[in-house]
């Protein structure tokens, strides 16, 4: 299916792009809470997926909740409502936020000059980006700051204006963002589909 | 209206347009200047901002506190623009001085005046954070952009554009989060705590605490005389049959060359019950789950079906090659091992008994067993084989059942030893023979070997304790003993040596979990009580049985 009309095509593709991405936003966030010890370790199971193994949490409080939240960001995706996705760390007593995971999404641009169409991402290559960025979110408790106190953890969405909110599901909300002055800022790897662009970095307190 | 160090805005909105500041109003206001809507000096709507913006610039200030604001900058904060009346003052966004709307106090944020312009500005429904500050870092930033933003009649486009582009945060968003707080790990702390305490007590064999209280669990003190002994005269020495049964009534079936007897251990009483048809002999005996019915393995091939009450034979079940080594029960299912290596699946109920075959052993069939639930079935051959089988009984997809679930080659002997964990249901344990003499202990689940103990000598039977986390297994060559180790450290806790004459090759534990009953070629048949009886001690070892299976998940993991 890879050129024909040009808008069906973009239709499909862009159902099949959000799940992809929803489905990252899944793992990634599964990984995050894993490795920063949000939730005790024993609760998650490996799973293979894109390749490799992966934690998935054995909760199934914590994976409804997940799920309920990923399934609105599944839905702002296909009307390219929402633009951030944040998953903010914060210690449990203070809520000070401790780390602040923000994914990017972002829209790829058509190129202009596709007089034809561009040939679509292969999806072992996806899946390989995918990889790549949840071994580097592996890879990131080598510089985090080891955190003792017990924490718990937010999403974020930043969305347009004229998103369809849900009113009584989604609330407006502080960012809870750290302060500039004590907020170190690491740019991980980003992945693209055809449709959609993820950029990763996290942004976590360090004082001194 | 310049009461500099105050926040007279408070007052000030009161009088000015209550209109609620709705979202088409804060995007009208992101995209316009000044809202159009409320405002008591319209004439003042009229931007001088814009012209005089570069007012606004982003003067280095330390705080707000030093603004300088002009008077036109009162002016246009008191211009109503700044609608308390609106959303503000229903979220109590004014009471603070221009907090960030997070609930930390930021006090070092100090904004005055004007303040509530800018949050009103970007104030979106029942969202009292700055939507051009949402990262509220340092004072500097949020000082000067409050200041460029200390009026929202003088925003312009190209302005916000700037601040948009400055902080970085897109004008038409919105920060949003699911209304419920993420769940707490159900383990939560007690869970982790009763971790803590379980751990230890399975780290290190010393720790953990013997049924006689001893110190050492290393001499733990049974009795090496038997409880009770009885004759049992033509008990053949074969290792391959399995020749005695304790059924939950209490009542020990024991095979002698043709004759099969019953001892009923509330009375004492012996009662003979059959005789093997001429020219056979009773190759194994197996009562059933509720101990009603006893089935005979006869050497032809046949199973005789009893009850045990009437003492009336209820069917004799044929059809197999080889002599019966082994029967097992699982509710109304029983299963025969035979000696061409076949396992039958028989329904009693039903003319047709044969219902299932597994062919999984080259060798002949020697150990047998049932998991409590029924969901699997164990099987030991003499050709050095464990088979754990799917226990459902019936016709599906070819290929499903007639495979074994897990085929186990580890031992170098014949697996005679098979028993099922009463209390980990996943756990299987298979001792082999003179050649092997080893206990493996397997998960069911995933088929990984868990642990493996070297004895002295061949396996022949294999017990769990019901009530401690025990093993009992029975030897033959050279030693003849009877060894308990504790588990999962398998660190001996006791040993009966000589035990029997001649190997101990039959083995059955009573249905209060105290009392072992051993046979061997020596004609004897002896009662060992190798644990507590169960009753006041029940409770405690509940208790500890659900948290040691709880620490058992952790060390098998």
């Amino acid at each position: 299916m890879a050129t024909s009309q040009a808008p069906t095509r973009q239709a499909i593709t862009l159902k099949g792009s959000t799940n992809l991405v929803t489905e990252f936003f899944k793992y990634a966030a599964n990984t995050i809470l894993f490795q920063r010890g949000v939730y005790p370790s024993d609760d998650f199971h490996m799973v293979k997926k894109y390749g490799q193994t992966v934690l998935v949490t054995q909760d199934l409080a914590l994976e409804n909740y997940l799920d309920r939240i990923l399934k609105q960001v599944n839905k702002w995706l296909l009307t390219g409502s929402v633009t951030q996705l944040v998953l903010a760390i914060i210690s449990k007593d203070a809520r000070l936020p401790l780390e602040r995971w923000v994914f990017d999404v972002n829209l790829v641009e058509q190129p202009a000059d596709s007089a034809e169409p561009t040939p679509t991402k292969p999806e072992s290559e996806i899946q390989a980006e995918i990889r790549y960025i949840l071994k580097q979110i592996v890879s990131t408790v080598t510089f985090l700051p080891i955190i003792d106190t017990p924490t718990v953890f937010n999403i974020l969405a930043y969305t347009h204006d004229s998103a369809d909110v849900p009113a009584d599901e989604w609330v407006d909300t502080d960012p809870l963002a750290i302060e500039a002055s004590k907020s170190q800022q690491v740019k991980l790897r980003s992945f693209s589909t055809d449709v959609h662009r993820i950029e990763a970095l996290v942004a976590y307190r360090y004082e001194g | 209206m310049t009461s500099i160090p105050k926040t007279p805005s408070r007052y000030r909105s009161r009088s000015d347009a209550k209109t609620p500041l709705t979202p088409s109003i804060i995007s009208a206001f992101n995209s316009i200047s000044i809202s159009p809507q409320k405002r008591s000096h319209p004439a003042d709507l009229s931007n001088p901002f814009i012209t005089k913006s570069r007012q606004a610039s982003p003067v280095k200030r330390a705080t707000g506190g030093g603004v300088i604001v002009s008077d036109s900058f009162h002016r246009q904060a008191g211009g109503g623009v700044i609608r308390k009346g609106g959303i503000e003052t229903r979220l109590d966004v004014i009471s603070r001085d221009y907090l960030p709307p997070t609930s930390q106090p930021r006090p070092e944020l100090k904004r005055s005046r004007s303040t509530p312009a800018t949050r009103e500005r970007t104030q979106s429904t029942g969202d009292n954070r700055d939507r051009f500050i949402t990262t509220r870092e340092t004072d500097d930033v949020a000082a000067t952009l409050e200041l460029m933003s200390l009026n929202p009649k003088t925003v312009s486009p190209g302005h916000t554009a700037r601040l948009a582009a400055a902080t970085g945060v897109p004008l038409n968003r919105r920060v949003l989060a699911y209304h419920e707080a993420p769940p707490a790990s159900s383990s939560d702390s007690t869970l982790s705590q009763q971790r803590e305490l379980a751990r230890p007590l399975y780290g290190r064999p010393g720790e953990l605490p013997s049924s006689t209280s001893s110190t050492t669990n290393k001499s733990r003190r049974i009795p090496t005389q038997p409880e009770r002994v009885l004759d049992a005269p033509g008990m053949v020495d074969d290792f391959y049959l399995n020749l005695v049964s304790w059924s939950i009534q209490n009542v020990v079936a024991v095979a002698l060359a043709e004759s099969t007897y019953v001892w009923r251990a509330d009375t004492g009483i012996v009662s003979h019950l059959s005789e093997a048809p001429e020219g056979t002999y009773v190759s194994s005996v197996d009562f059933s789950n509720d101990g009603a019915y006893l089935g005979i393995g006869l050497g032809t091939g046949e199973v005789e079906l009893w009850d045990v009450e009437a003492g009336q034979k209820l069917r004799t079940m044929g059809g197999h090659q080889g002599q019966i080594a082994v029967l097992s029960w699982n509710a109304h299912i029983l299963s025969s091992g035979c000696g061409d290596g076949s396992i039958w699946h028989h329904d009693v109920r039903v003319p047709r008994h044969k219902v299932m075959e597994l062919l999984g052993h080259t060798g002949e069939v020697c150990g047998l067993k049932w998991r409590a639930d029924g969901e699997l079935l164990a099987s030991g051959g003499n050709d050095n084989v464990v088979n754990i089988w799917d226990g459902r009984v019936g016709d599906v997809t070819e290929g499903a059942r007639g495979q074994a679930k897990w085929t186990k080659r580890n031992h170098t002997a014949a697996v005679k030893a098979i028993a099922w964990c009463p209390w980990q249901s996943s756990l299987l344990a298979s001792g082999g023979g003179t050649n092997d003499a080893t206990v493996h202990v397997w998960n069911s689940g995933t088929g990984a070997r868990l642990h493996s103990l070297k004895t002295p000598s061949q396996v022949t039977s294999i017990i769990w304790s019901p009530h401690k986390k025990e093993i009992l297994t029975t030897h033959g060559y050279p030693t003849n003993a009877i060894m308990v180790h504790a588990y999962p450290s398998l660190e001996r806790i006791a040993e009966i040596r000589d035990a029997h004459d001649s190997r101990v090759l039959y083995t059955a534990v009573g249905p209060a979990g105290d009392v072992v009953c051993t046979g061997a070629g020596d004609e004897n048949l002896k009662f060992w009580r190798i644990w507590e009886g169960v009753g006041a001690k029940k409770k405690k070892e509940g208790k500890e049985r659900s948290s040691s299976t709880r620490s058992g998940i952790l060390s098998i993991r």
